[in-house]
Order: structure tokens, then sequence, then C-alpha cells
């Protein structure tokens, strides 16, 4: 009986082994035409995913001896996260950071990133510029696409849109109110609004003010402070610009309509942007894909969408809007890395830009608003009319356990609204976790 | 050796044989998953990269001083007791009721009271979503009914003194129907001469409850009490993850929640797993605790 015990525990410790031998086998290099496969893993969003499809056919049809297998998932982290965990990754991963799940923060907090800037100075497929001449300036000098603060990009930029304030145009044609410019008129604008009982603001969920934050960051302090508050600069929170910011969320908070606390949860967050429709609420922040969401929800009468930046701290102070991005990224163990660049640069050609706009994805390309058609014109045409853009993100540390910085910096909105919290106790959460992390920053 | 040896051990040796493929089955799918849990906890690592870093027990002293850990904690007992005592007394009542009292539509009741223990979490979540909803839900319409629209509207999900609790009802909502229909079954089991022998003596409907049915079916409510114990653990984190994910600002965070959002969304696996540790450790010794405290002589008839 003994023996049988020792026997069988052995053979426990020996199964692992077995398993990790197991995963590989399978593994397809190039399918039967001797064609290179390129895995390619996409995330399928509101956009859909026939734009992939026919993206992917199209790169087929100019690189015959490239086969792609594409994985256009809603729950991508689910479907790849397991096989990457045993060792089998995709070659190109279509997949922004913001996600629950976090696939892409984990793989940058992990160094797991392949070096894509040699991409850059590649020619886009068949036309005669780089892919540094075709993106619009500004986007890849971010820590969106440079992590690690360095010169190396490891992250391209995809699909973007302005984010803001979305209000009903039509209501305020109706009112005969003016679109607040400034913070002062938006509050003046919020008597007015409560006489007549509707709420000055809602939002979906606290971690939408990601956006408003980072853009109210520019205004009160400035670019470059709020830089420093992406590095998790010493003391920047404590800083005067700083508790401007918080103070004036504070403010929104008490403006709030009184019910979307209960709704800003992942499953009922429609209700708080329904409140715009219903005229219940006047402005909520969000970025461009609100209108598609909302598509096919009741409005009022004359509803029409408006959208606008930020209002200035005063007349004479600039007005900022957050550009929010998408990334594509090829893990470092990919197989196939130069066919994966090389796939990547092709997203950037006409034919790819146009396929990718037919479905509403609109990626950083100069030039690009001469496609545009609708609201999408008014949505990103906002830096044409005075706004300017602010981009990129938290600097990327290692994990920090128990310390997460959006928990802290917008999860909180949901307790100042509801006055569980003060703004005091904010800014000292928010202060240590700037500290914590501030150690773990990548170097 | 002698014949009845000889006997003996080819007996042993085909019992051996015999448990072998359930043996394989269970160290491959619990044995060394969990294990495996343990060594992890003691990494620092992301989850998907090589990048492995042994960093012993440091996981498990950051989890004692961290904050958000300790208010998951909080509101998973929290859960845990009002949920087990409201879930136990109202399944134990009604299967009572249903099996004893002379009652129309017992079929029919029974049907309905376990309806909600086939719906998936995601369901539930849905249909408490529009009972708890703050402006046309079905609890603030029927408050203000009362109030005469005059109070102001309870927000289910939204106050933080309150949205644990909303959270408790849809468990208990969830699980009575199923745990009533165990309690059911057991009870009919209990010899109707009991309870005549006990009326003649003159006792009382409620002194027979106690008296008789809850002493003989002791032995069921312990298992299933250690068995629900456990399983609110997992309820609660689907409910949470569906209904408020975790919010207002961590109001809801449950043990589960928690760890998934270490263990993902803040790229923390190794921590993640310490608190799966610690959760095994927990529920490891809650069991332990409650099938101590319930031990009874048990009553044979």
């Amino acid at each position: 009986m003994k023996r049988f015990v020792a026997l069988f525990c052995a053979l426990i410790l020996t199964l692992p082994l077995l398993a990790s031998c197991g995963t590989r086998e399978d593994d397809k290099d190039k399918d039967s035409d001797g064609k290179t496969i390129l895995k390619v893993a996409v995330l399928e969003s509101a956009y859909g995913k026939k734009m992939w499809e026919n993206v992917a056919a199209a790169y087929e049809a100019d690189h015959t001896d490239v086969k792609i297998e594409l994985t256009a998932e809603k729950n991508l982290e689910d479907v790849i996260g397991s096989k990457m965990k045993s060792g089998d990754y995709p070659d190109v991963v279509h997949l922004a950071t913001g996600r629950e799940a976090g696939l892409t923060e984990t793989m940058i907090r992990e160094n797991s990133l392949a070096d894509l800037s040699d991409i850059l100075d590649e020619k886009v497929f068949g036309e005669d510029v780089s892919v540094k001449d075709k993106l619009i300036e500004g986007f890849t000098d971010t820590a969106a696409t440079h992590p690690y603060d360095d010169d190396s990009m490891y992250m391209a930029p995809m699909f973007y849109g302005p984010c803001g304030l979305f209000y009903n145009a039509g209501l305020f044609a109706q009112k005969n109110w003016t679109v607040p410019t400034t913070w002062d008129e938006m509050w003046e604008l919020g008597q007015k609004a409560e006489a007549e009982g509707m709420a000055l603001f809602t939002y979906p969920t606290a971690g939408y003010f990601d956006s408003l934050m980072f853009a109210l960051l520019c205004e009160t302090g400035g670019v470059d402070f709020y830089n420093d508050c992406m590095r998790y600069k010493e003391g920047v929170w404590e800083d005067k610009n700083a508790r401007e910011a918080l103070d004036i969320v504070a403010r929104i908070a008490s403006y709030t309509e009184p019910t979307t606390v209960a709704n800003a949860n992942n499953d009922n967050y429609l209700k708080n942007q329904q409140l715009i429709l219903d005229n219940k609420a006047l402005f909520m922040p969000s970025g461009t894909w609100v209108v598609g969401e909302m598509a096919d929800a009741p409005r009022s009468e004359g509803f029409e969408w408006g959208f606008m930046a930020l209002p200035a701290i005063d007349s004479d102070s600039d007005r900022y809007s957050y550009t929010y991005f998408e990334q594509i990224w090829v893990p470092e163990n990919a197989k196939h890395k130069d066919e994966a660049k090389d796939f990547i640069a092709y997203l950037y050609t006409d034919k790819a830009v146009k396929i990718f706009a037919e479905s509403g994805a609109i990626q950083p390309i100069q030039g690009v608003s001469e496609i545009l058609e609708g609201e999408n014109k008014l949505f990103y045409s906002i830096y044409d009319t005075g706004a300017k853009p602010v981009l990129g993100g938290f600097a990327a540390t290692d994990p920090v356990e128990g310390v997460s910085m959006t928990d802290t910096l917008f999860g909180t909105v949901n307790s100042i609204v509801s006055g569980d919290k003060t703004v005091d106790e904010w800014q000292n959460a928010i202060k240590k976790a700037n500290d914590s992390l501030r150690k773990a920053l990548k170097k | 050796m002698t014949e009845f040896m000889r006997k003996h051990k080819g007996r042993r040796a085909f019992l051996s044989v015999c448990t072998i493929p359930a043996l394989i089955l269970f160290s491959v799918f619990m044995l060394y998953p969990t294990l495996n849990i343990f060594i992890i906890s003691m990494y620092k690592w992301g989850g998907y990269s090589q990048h492995r870093e042994f960093v012993g027990l440091d996981n498990f002293v950051k989890l004692f001083s961290d904050a958000k850990f300790w208010q998951s904690f909080q509101n998973t007992v929290l859960l845990i007791v009002i949920v087990t005592i409201v879930t136990m007394a109202m399944a134990l009542l009604t299967a009572a009721v249903l099996t004893r009292e002379k009652l129309r539509f017992k079929g029919f009741f029974r049907v309905v009271f376990y309806i909600p223990n086939i719906l998936s979490a995601v369901v539930i979540a849905a249909i408490f979503s529009a009972v708890y909803d703050p402006s046309r839900g079905l609890l603030n319409t029927l408050l203000s009914f009362f109030t005469g629209g005059s109070a102001g509207q309870v927000l289910w999900l939204g106050d933080q003194k309150v949205v644990i609790y909303s959270i408790a009802i849809a468990m208990i909502w969830q699980a009575v129907g199923y745990y009533m229909v165990m309690y059911t079954a057991s009870m009919s089991s209990v010899p109707e001469s009991m309870y005549e022998a006990a009326s003649l003596e003159g006792a009382g409907r409620v002194r027979q409850f106690f008296s008789i049915t809850i002493p003989l079916i002791w032995t069921n409510i312990r298992t299933t009490l250690t068995f629900f114990i456990i399983s609110s653990i997992n309820i609660s984190f689907l409910l949470v993850r569906a209904m408020t994910s975790g919010g207002p600002d961590g109001s809801t965070e449950v043990f589960l929640s928690y760890m998934y959002k270490q263990a993902y969304t803040n790229s923390s696996y190794g921590y993640g797993m310490a608190i799966g540790v610690l959760v095994f450790l927990f529920s490891f010794a809650l069991s332990g605790i409650i099938n101590l405290v319930t031990r009874r002589d048990s009553v044979d008839l």
C-alpha cells in the first residue's frame, strides 16, 4: 500500500511536466500551402468584427504568403488569456488599456510587449509615405504608446475619439440657453436648470471621470502639471492646482442627478445616459461611442446630440478635451514579430483606413476629417474650434498590490456625490496612492 | 501464507485499482490546482508573462495591512451571517408550513419558491436591478404609495449604508426555495405518529416544530448549513459582479470580487492568489467551527 501511495504521488508530480510538453504540439507555424499563419486577436467592440474580416482579407490579397487567423471576440481576454498563460501567444493584439480584465496593463507592467518603434519609419504598403508621416502629430509620443517614458513605442495608436461633455443641443435651442464656456457659467446654468426641475450633471459610471479629470488637470495647472500628475511626481496632489480640480469635481458632484450613483455600475449605466435623452440631466462626460450606444434609445422631442470640450476656468484660459485612442500591440513572445509589424503598418493604408471608417472606427491619420460624415464631423472638429487636445494617461508602474490609482481617483467620485467622503479624505487617499505608485514607476 | 491471506491480498489490490480513477481525477482537478494556488500566492507575478519573482509570505503581509481587503472581508462576513440566518429560518418555516399544514396549491407554492434557484445570477441581477431602480423600480413605487410620494427615494444600489443589504435580499430570494425543498424532503420522512402522540400530550404546533421536527432533521440542517455557507461566498461574487461591480466606491466588494480585481485589473495575480488562499482557509475553518458547534447526539427512531 505504501509503495502504491508513493508511486501515485510521483505520478501527480510529473503531471505538470506532461501538460507543458503537450501544449506546443498542435501549434502550427505554416498551413498546408506553406503560408505563414499570422494570429491576429482583436476586441470586437461597438464597431463590429466585419471591418476586421475585410481588412484581413485585403491584407491576404496583397500578401499571398500570409494567412491570417483572426480571433474577434467581445471577451477577448477570456479567449486569449488562458492560451497565453500556457505559452500560446497571438502575433497581433488589438486591445486597449482601461479594460476590467487589465490584460494590456499586465503586459505593460510585466515588460512583455515587443518594441514597435521601427514601424514608424516603415513605408505604408503601396504608398510613398512612412507611417510616422501619415499619423497625426502627437499620437506617437504619449504614455499610451511609450509606456516606459523612453524613445521606444510599444503600442501603436488605432481608433481614436475626442472625449468631453455630451448634451441635448435641441434642449438648449428650445430654452434659449447658451452653452457654458466657463465653469462659472456652468454653475449659473445649474441654478437655472434646477428651477426647471432638471439636474446639471450625470455620469455613466465613475470610471468616466478619467477623461474629465485629465482635461481638468490641464485647465487648472497646464499640460506640464498634468504630465507631472501622470508621472506620480512627489507632492503633486497637494498642489493648489490639483485641489482646484478636485473642488470642481466636488462642485459637479453637488449638481449631479440624485439617482446617478445607484445606476453608476456596469449593469445600469445606460439608465444614466438615458437621463440626457430624457432631459432630466444636462451634461455627461463620455466619448463619441455614446451616440452608437444610445442609437435605439427613446428620446425627448427635438433631441439632437451636442458635444463640447470642458468649460474653461475663466474666459481667457484654454479649454481642453481628452483624446481617447485604442492601442494595438505585439507580445514579446509572439512567433512572427516581423510579419506582425508589417500587418500593423498595413492598417494605416488608405484602403484599410477606409474600411475602418465605414464602420465608424476612425484612425489618427492626416486628413481623416475629410472622410467623416454626419455627427462624427461635429465631434472630430472639436480641436479645430479652439479646444486643445490632451493625450496619454498614467505612466506604467510595476504592479503594486492593493493600490489602484483609477479606483482612488475616479471610483471615489461616487462617495463624493453621495457625501460619504469629503474632498480632504479623497485628496489624502490620492496622495497615498501617488506615493506608493511612484516607488514602483518603471525605470 | 494461508489461503485466507492470499485471498485478502487479492481483494485489497482489486480495491486499490478501483479507486485509482477517482483518485487521479481528484488529484488532477482538485489537489493539483489547490496546491498550485498555494505556490503562486508566494510569487509576485502578473499572470501572463514568464517573469515570476519569489517573494515568500510578502503577499500575505501586504494583505493584512490592505484596508480594502478588510472591507471586502467585513462585507463577506456580514453577508454570510445575515443571509444564512434569514435563509435558514425562512426555508425551515416554509418547509414546515408546506408539509404540516393543510394548504391548497401546495405543489404550486413549491414550484414558485423553487424557481429563483434555476435562474442564473445574471438574470437575478437583472430582476433586482429592475426592482431596485430608484425612479421606476417596484420597491420605490411601493414605498411612495404608502408615503404618498412625499418621502425621498431610497437608492437601494446607491446608498453605501443600504446597498449591502440589497445584495443580501437578492441572495436570500435566490436560495430559500432550494433549501425549502431539501427540508421538505426530510420533514416528510418524520413519522406522522410522533406528531399525533405529541398533540395528544398537548403540544402545540410551535412546540412540535422545535421539539420534533428540528431534532429529527438536524443531520440534514447541519449538512446544508456548511454547504450553504461555502456556496454563499461564490453566489455573493456572482451577484456583486453583475449588480454593482463592487461599488459604489468599494462598498459591496466581497472576497472574490476583490480577488478578481487584484489578480486581473491590478495585474497582481500572485496577490490575488494569496487572497484565494485566505478565502480557502477561512471557508475551511468556518465549516469546521460550524460542524463543531452544531454537533448533537443524533436522534434515532
